[in-house]
């Protein structure tokens, strides 16, 4: 019997992997007892919350914001700031800054999705310099440079301790983690992919460009200020660095290293972006130089990332070019690239 | 009143120009190839850096010290032809995975610089005095004027090289479509490696100028990159010229902005208006011509 072509949308894949990411997750306190590296697994899943809105809107629907790191730093600062000057409580603080982050991506969506690629990419990131410019500059509501100071996560009148906050990060993760694996195996998924290979034909197939569009623009927003919230009661304290160019350049890596329009890059990804520069400080003044070549390596030898080669299910029936890489060709030949 | 404009536009046009060759760099490269280069602002810094290199270090006279520094920007534009251009065209990349590519290139540079250089900020000597003269009521340097100077010719150059010459036509028959360009006899490859070589040209001898003016770091390239990104936006990437206004109105902008209102949001309400003028001019303010293309 002939193979049928595999469709390039995971069809009804098995939840199995997922709940395999959680229990690793769920067991990862036992096996590391100092605090060093709790706290590099709790970085872990922030940077893999953020990158999954990011997977979301780039690697399924095509739309590049770099504007990630601004809507990580919003959520980050409305946490901190509505329970500070508010005096809110912790949960109805992450509440009111999700809100906020959703109506101000909704906002700034509006208008930009009409932007293609480039003016997109750069008119999002005109968007996080704004507001990394007035985080460090509107000293009296926000800080400046030194930023805020975030009240401890309280149970009972205790602070809750190192291992009891990487919970309740693990679980914002999972919450995460199933959403985006839901909307993937979706039909929702489906027209994300549509839009993103083909506009026009989406359209024309009846998948409402925009709205999809706008959704998923608004839900990646909400996922980078879950980011930041969950960044706000591990550090503790949220400042103007939080929107600047490394966590933007981060993000990036984990995209490329991960695989972009996989459904677990954004988790290998962000566990080789935290871990890596542990291992890199060995190289001392080269950590930099290492750090780019290893990026530009996985580009060129890896385009679909470290997941893109674990997902591939016909490792041994290699075919000359799987459907994705048929439609990116295609993309690229209708673009005057 | 008048003085005081006069001062603000003088500085702007200097900021301005040199915003304006960046963004006229960027849009070469982006003209012939597509690619948004993030590793633009580095042959700015590599420009300053080197001149402190040639002319401090090794005490070299300037002339020679510039051809060094050509030399310097010209292999890191090669480097990233063959390394990171070349490589992901021919793996038929998305444009936006070749930004993140030339993002790479740009991390690597600044790790190189910072090796050779260290974190400090160094003295940039400068090539034509600093002392001030008169221009009428004005007061200024030669250094200045010769960046505006060299604003106005690069902009000829270019002009000349892409309208009035057979490679110009080449060139842009390239960007138009590099694929028809290649049936028709045009190495493409080599036009976009041109593109790169000319663009960091540009660049190195921006930065060579400015220098003395901003003070050299090896970590100034991301900013110059990202206002160059801006000018190249706001005017229009498709076209040269338009980059080039846009880091002009850029300059302009910051000035009267520093001078007129408060020089501390000057920066993020120059990003405030160009935002604008996306929503209203989704391909720049003089971006009709790509806008048809499509």
């Amino acid at each position: 019997m002939l193979a049928r072509p595999r469709p390039e949308a995971p069809r009804a894949p098995t939840i199995v992997p997922v709940l395999c990411i959680l229990a690793l997750g769920l067991a990862l306190p036992l096996v590391l007892t100092s605090g060093f590296h709790i706290r590099l697994a709790m970085l872990v899943w922030i940077y893999a919350i953020l990158c999954m809105g990011f997977n979301l809107l780039y690697g399924y629907s095509g739309q590049i914001s770099l504007g990630q790191p601004a809507f990580y730093a919003i959520g980050a600062y409305a946490f901190g700031m509505l329970q500070v000057m508010l005096g809110w409580s912790p949960v109805l603080a992450f509440l009111g800054s999700l809100a906020l982050v959703a109506v101000l991506s909704l906002l700034i969506g509006l208008p930009l999705l009409r932007l293609r690629t480039h003016y997109l990419a750069m008119a999002t990131l005109a968007f996080m310099l704004i507001q990394n410019g007035v985080a460090n500059r509107w000293i009296e509501f926000t800080g400046g440079q030194s930023g805020i100071a975030v009240p401890p996560l309280q149970w009972g009148g205790e602070p809750i301790g190192r291992t009891g906050i990487y919970y309740i990060v693990l679980a914002l993760a999972a919450a995460v983690l199933l959403l985006h694996d839901l909307l993937i195996r979706s039909h929702l998924g489906r027209a994300m992919q549509a839009i993103r290979d083909d506009e026009t034909a989406a359209q024309a197939l009846g998948v409402r460009v925009t709205r999809y569009k706008l959704r998923v623009l608004v839900l990646s927003g909400v996922m980078a200020a879950v980011a930041g919230v969950c960044f706000g009661f591990t550090s503790l304290r949220v400042d103007p660095s939080l929107s600047e160019f490394h966590v933007l350049v981060s993000m990036l890596t984990i995209a490329v290293v991960g695989g972009l329009g996989t459904r677990f890059g954004p988790i290998v990804g962000a566990v080789i972006v935290v871990v890596l520069p542990q291992l890199l400080t060995q190289f001392g003044e080269l950590e930099t130089v290492v750090y780019g070549l290893f990026i530009l390596l996985f580009l060129l030898f890896l385009p679909h990332g470290l997941a893109g080669v674990l997902e591939r299910r016909d490792w041994f029936a290699r075919r000359s070019s799987s459907p994705r890489m048929a439609s990116r060709t295609r993309e690229l030949e209708r673009e005057p690239s | 009143m008048l003085m005081k404009l006069s001062y603000l536009l003088l500085a702007g046009l200097t900021n301005g120009s040199v915003y304006g060759l960046i963004g006229l760099s960027l849009s070469i490269i982006y003209g012939s190839s597509r690619v948004i280069n993030f590793a633009q602002g580095e042959f700015v810094m590599l420009g300053a850096m080197s001149a402190v290199l040639f002319m401090v270090t090794l005490a070299l006279p300037w002339p020679v010290a510039m051809l060094a520094m050509l030399a310097v920007v010209v292999i890191a534009a090669l480097a990233l032809d063959y390394g990171v251009y070349r490589p992901l065209i021919r793996r038929k990349a998305a444009p936006l995975t070749i930004m993140i590519g030339t993002l790479a290139g740009a991390i690597i540079v600044y790790g190189l610089a910072f090796l050779i250089w260290g974190p400090d900020q160094r003295y940039v000597p400068p090539v034509l005095s600093l002392e001030p003269i008169r221009i009428g009521f004005l007061i200024t340097n030669p250094q200045q004027i010769s960046l505006i100077v060299i604003f106005v010719v690069f902009l000829l150059a270019t002009w000349y090289i892409l309208y009035r010459t057979r490679f110009g036509l080449s060139v842009r028959a390239t960007g138009v479509n590099p694929r028809v360009a290649l049936l028709m006899g045009i190495r493409s490859e080599r036009i976009v490696q041109f593109s790169f070589i000319f663009s960091a040209f540009i660049s190195g001898v921006a930065g060579m100028m400015v220098g003395p003016l901003l003070g050299g770091h090896v970590g100034m390239g991301l900013l110059l990159t990202v206002k160059g990104f801006m000018a190249a936006i706001l005017g229009g990437l498709g076209s040269p010229f338009a980059a080039a206004a846009g880091g002009l109105a850029i300059g302009m902008m910051e000035a009267l902005m520093a001078g007129f209102g408060t020089s501390l949001y000057a920066e993020p309400a120059i990003f405030v208006l160009i935002l604008l003028v996306l929503i209203v001019r989704p391909y720049g303010l003089l971006g009709d011509y790509e806008a048809e293309r499509r």
